[in-house]
């Protein structure tokens, strides 16, 4: 499909962009890509692969950054945060590796990372709704779960399926102890993009804190950060640039990323 | 190792009813409460940790276990507390600032107990000066700090970096652990070890302790 070898241009007015991203941002990237400036070629990744380990969610995202032609792109683009560490180690192939630097997608969806801290630090135990999360929902797909880390530990299983396994006595117990992550959270924000048809993704995650008990709070997201990693040109405030050679790794301070050079 | 050899088996089944009368008949009939933890409930502990980790066992049979053994020790314990028998150690666990997820704390302190260590446990989103005054008044070894997310990570090392401004370093073995966290970062912050699960946890606690 494509062809012609392109001079390299980085940080030019037009570029052709492969972005690599997790189907969270459907919606979010689709209508950010619209309204780039540039080409901007997107492929798509199940949601939910930092449940998998960082090692596996790596070699997934790995294997699909050696599929990019690099002499067709500019650059190439991750719709993806820290994630767990699922993209520490990931190497560019042959052109610039772009990584938004963020946690997880929450800041993507708050549009820069101090936002995103200012809110963490006046509530940790906040369970995050957006279109995308309501309409793909929390269960992992068929072929993520059986290798995922809940399943691995024995942490997977409902309510029902440990009555079988423990009888009713202690399934009870263990639905205590193991049932939710989220047993300590105290308030759902649902975060607003502006790119929602109407108000059923309000009413959805109203209705779900309502049902957990949990307090709700509707907030405006921010299109911004989503929309300059489309655009470029990408400022090392917001942005973690991996050169060719080298790979990336958590930083562990408020940069979040960093990047290593690859000893050959 | 035999008369109670039925406190053994139900801990290790997560049997806690039958683990708690045994316990009650046991002490009932005169046995030696520290022989009762040393040779029948740390023994069937061990065997649990062995049986998780060549996944024989996964987290809800530890949990159960761990539960039988609770129950079982804290039957023990006030004539434990009499005779003046010591831990092995004592701990202080928490989640740090900003983390709201206990399970893997939670099934740590369990393993810790049951494997003979008297645990503080501080609960989660603890504040970072409450670890410095868990060492400062309960005379506590080992520290350990756990977290499920990598937006937290920073905080244990300006737990540490705390505990080192305190002067209390000398005094406190430091362990980490929870999903995000590896080897290398626990190096980084100057953590003494780290642990990949509730039952390694135990193990490298025992080999702070003898160092």
């Amino acid at each position: 499909m494509h062809s012609g070898r392109r001079p390299f241009k980085f940080n030019c007015e037009s570029m052709r962009l492969k972005l690599i991203s997790c189907e969270i941002f459907y919606r979010e990237i689709c209508y950010a890509v619209s309204r780039s400036i540039n080409q901007v070629d997107v492929e798509f990744f199940p949601k939910g692969l930092h449940d998998i380990g960082a090692e596996k969610m790596r070699g997934r995202l790995q294997d699909a950054l050696q599929n990019v032609d690099g002499a067709y792109y500019d650059a190439v683009l991750l719709g993806y945060a820290l994630c767990n560490n699922g993209v520490a180690g990931l190497q560019s192939n042959g052109i610039p590796l772009i990584i938004p630097r963020a946690h997880d997608c929450i800041t993507l969806f708050l549009g820069s990372k101090e936002r995103y801290l200012e809110i963490f630090n006046q509530n940790s135990g906040v369970y995050y709704e957006t279109s995308g999360w309501l309409e793909r929902g929390e269960e992992l797909s068929r072929d993520l779960q059986p290798i995922s880390i809940q399943n691995q530990l024995g942490l997977n299983m409902t309510y029902q399926e440990l009555v079988e396994k423990y009888g009713e006595d202690n399934a009870r117990y263990l639905y205590e102890q193991l049932g939710d992550l989220t047993r300590h959270y105290t308030k759902c924000t649902y975060i607003e993009m502006g790119v929602e048809p109407d108000g059923r993704f309000e009413q959805s995650a109203r209705k779900k804190a309502g049902e957990r008990g949990w307090e709700f709070e509707k907030i405006s997201g921010d299109m911004g950060l989503i929309q300059r990693l489309v655009d470029g040109p990408w400022n090392g405030e917001e942005f973690l640039v991996v050169p060719p050679g080298h790979r990336a790794a958590a930083s562990y301070d408020a940069s979040i990323l960093t990047v290593e050079k690859i000893q050959s | 190792m035999s008369e109670w050899n039925s406190l053994y088996d139900a801990i290790l089944t997560g049997d806690d009813k039958t683990a708690t009368a045994v316990t009650e008949e046991a002490l009932e009939k005169g046995a030696e409460p520290l022989e009762l933890v040393n040779q029948y409930m740390v023994p069937a502990m061990d065997e649990v940790g062995k049986r998780f980790e060549e996944e024989e066992y996964f987290i809800p049979e530890m949990l159960l276990s761990a539960r039988a053994m609770e129950r079982s020790l804290a039957l023990i314990q006030p004539r434990l507390a009499a005779s003046g028998a010591k831990p092995i150690g004592r701990v202080a666990i928490g989640t740090v600032k900003g983390d709201q997820h206990d399970i893997g704390k939670n099934l740590v302190r369990s393993m810790l107990q049951g494997g003979g260590f008297e645990v503080y446990d501080l609960g989660m989103d603890v504040p970072h000066e409450k670890f410095i005054e868990a060492i400062q008044e309960k005379d506590v070894n080992i520290v350990c700090l756990s977290t499920l997310l990598t937006t937290t990570m920073p905080s244990m090392k300006t737990i540490i970096d705390n505990i080192q401004q305190a002067g209390l370093r000398d005094r406190v073995k430091v362990m980490v652990g929870g999903a995000p966290i590896t080897p290398e970062f626990a190096d980084q912050i100057g953590a003494d070890c780290y642990g990949d699960s509730a039952y390694s946890a135990v193990k490298l606690a025992r080999n702070l302790i003898s160092a």
